[in-house]
């Protein structure tokens, strides 16, 4: 691909994040590319959901600084200089040009799909009623939801709130979509429909950061893999170099763990393949 | 010990007046508390620390002091403060919509802080600013949740409203108590009094129970 001439759309710079004394991130280093997916994997605890929720200032790191298509979103020196400072109208502007998708789709309850996907254009951006219904109802059909656009959340099922949420994400037109482990609170078997529709996305050229344990969606579709620990990143590269051939060694066991169940189902692949060949 | 209703219907007049001003003072209390509640329940909710303490203490100050106290002082104490007079009807007026704007309050904070801090996320990373967020996502689903302890308090408000007979406001209860002075018959009269509360409170109960169902429906 070419990316090397593609520009940047997010930089960040020495994040650091504390939550009362513990430090959740160390100083993270990170730039993403125009049509860029970043997966980035690492124990429970090690800091990925935090800078995923630090790019769109969810948590507020405690210093570093974040640049969204060359705005400064956020800049504080270690020594707590706001270098940036922003007044929250501007905060706003910036941070809805990334979309999040979260762990548990947050749709809001209390509006129907499509009525969930025109809130923020209209609302935040102000634009004209019809013409954000059009494009809400072509997100929807896009997400292979045009039978549900008038169903309350809790008349669908997760995968089908989870695309809800990827379509109300996109109708605000983001620089950069952050995933925050999508599939996570799903049935097994409503994985796929979302990691379908992510994939989708991902080949539409969108720029993505996806937090997830699916490695199998990493290895499909990533450009780069990262694995954070211990709030820094231990690892960073193409997923075949970082997931099947890890150097890091608590990455080694981290993908290990997969390893063991991929070769736990290989005699029932196989078996199944040899059958199928007879 | 036989009853007499002729005493109750022989002074209708009087109690229909009184039952007249009970209701007057129910609304127009419930309305101004709302008032109330909604500045000091946000008020609790914001960034601020001096905003939420100030917040805190009105609320502690009206939820803890009986509202009889808090009647009589209004009337007789307040003027004496303020330098101005106050008719016993705003006296009346002020002590009730005080008090019970103090539990509103408590019950609009907890009714917004129920709400999955996941919707905040969401709205707050689309890019909705805090008013937007409050009046689009979360009071919306605050206030479905709200309906039944409101509809609770607020019965509570309209039997509380006797209590202004004390000073003198011509409620029901106030009616009850003059009629009972010069007819020597006060059994009749204040069962007659309750049932009226009764007949008016039980429909009121049931429709929010109704409006409880309804909002659990759209969630």
């Amino acid at each position: 691909m070419h990316m090397q001439d593609a520009k940047e759309v997010l930089k960040l710079r020495d994040i650091c994040l504390r939550f009362g004394k513990a430090e959740v991130l160390r100083g993270v280093d990170l730039s993403v590319k125009q049509g860029e997916v970043v997966v980035i994997i690492g124990g429970s605890g090690s800091g990925k959901t935090s800078l995923l929720r630090c790019i769109n200032l969810l948590n507020v790191p405690s210093s570093g600084s974040i640049v969204i298509d060359g705005e400064t979103l956020f800049d504080l020196d270690r020594s707590g200089a706001d270098k940036a400072g922003l007044k929250p109208a501007q905060v706003n502007r910036i941070r809805a040009q990334t979309g999040m998708v979260f762990q548990q789709f947050n749709l809001f309850p209390h509006m129907t799909a499509l009525q969930n996907v025109m809130e923020a254009p209209v609302t935040v951006k102000r634009q004209n009623r019809q013409e954000v219904e059009k494009r809400a109802r072509d997100l929807l059909a896009q997400m292979g939801l045009d039978q549900h656009v008038d169903k309350r959340p809790a008349q669908l099922s997760g995968g089908q709130q989870q695309r809800v949420a990827i379509a109300r994400a996109l109708a605000m037109d983001p620089k950069v979509m952050l995933f925050d482990e999508p599939t996570s609170a799903l049935d097994p078997e409503l994985v796929g429909e979302v990691l379908k529709a992510m994939v989708a996305l991902a080949r539409s050229g969108m720029t993505m950061m996806v937090v997830t344990h699916e490695l199998g969606f990493a290895l499909e579709i990533a450009d780069r893999v990262i694995f954070i620990d211990q709030g820094l990143i231990a690892a960073d590269g193409p997923p075949e170099q970082v997931l099947l051939h890890p150097e890091h060694p608590r990455l080694k066991q981290f993908v290990g763990r997969f390893h063991e169940t991929a070769d736990l189902l290989r005699p029932f692949l196989e078996g199944k393949t040899a059958a199928a060949t007879h | 010990m036989t009853f007499d209703w002729t005493v109750v219907t022989s002074n209708a007049h009087l109690l229909w007046q009184g039952f007249l001003i009970t209701l007057y003072y129910t609304v127009t209390t419930i309305v101004a508390g709302l008032l109330i509640g909604l500045v000091i329940g946000l008020i609790q909710l914001s960034p601020f620390r001096p905003l939420v303490w100030l917040g805190r203490l009105y609320v502690e100050f009206f939820r803890n002091i009986p509202l009889l106290v808090i009647v009589l002082w209004t009337y007789y104490a307040l003027p004496i403060f303020l330098g101005v007079n106050i008719t016993k009807g705003w006296a009346g007026f002020l002590a009730l919509s005080f008090y019970v704007g103090s539990f509103y309050a408590e019950i609009l904070r907890a009714g917004v802080q129920s709400i999955d801090p996941g919707q905040t996320d969401a709205s707050t990373a689309l890019g909705m600013s805090y008013g937007q967020r409050m009046r689009r996502i979360i009071l919306p689903q605050a206030f479905r949740r709200m309906v039944p302890p409101l509809a609770g308090q607020s019965i509570i408000q309209m039997k509380n409203t006797t209590l202004l007979s004390m000073i003198t406001v011509p409620d029901l209860l106030y009616q009850g108590s003059y009629i009972s002075s010069f007819t020597y018959r006060p059994m009749e009269i204040y069962t007659a009094i309750g049932l009226i509360f009764v007949v008016v409170l039980v429909p009121l109960t049931l429709l929010s129970r109704k409006l409880e169902k309804a909002g659990m429906v759209t969630k």
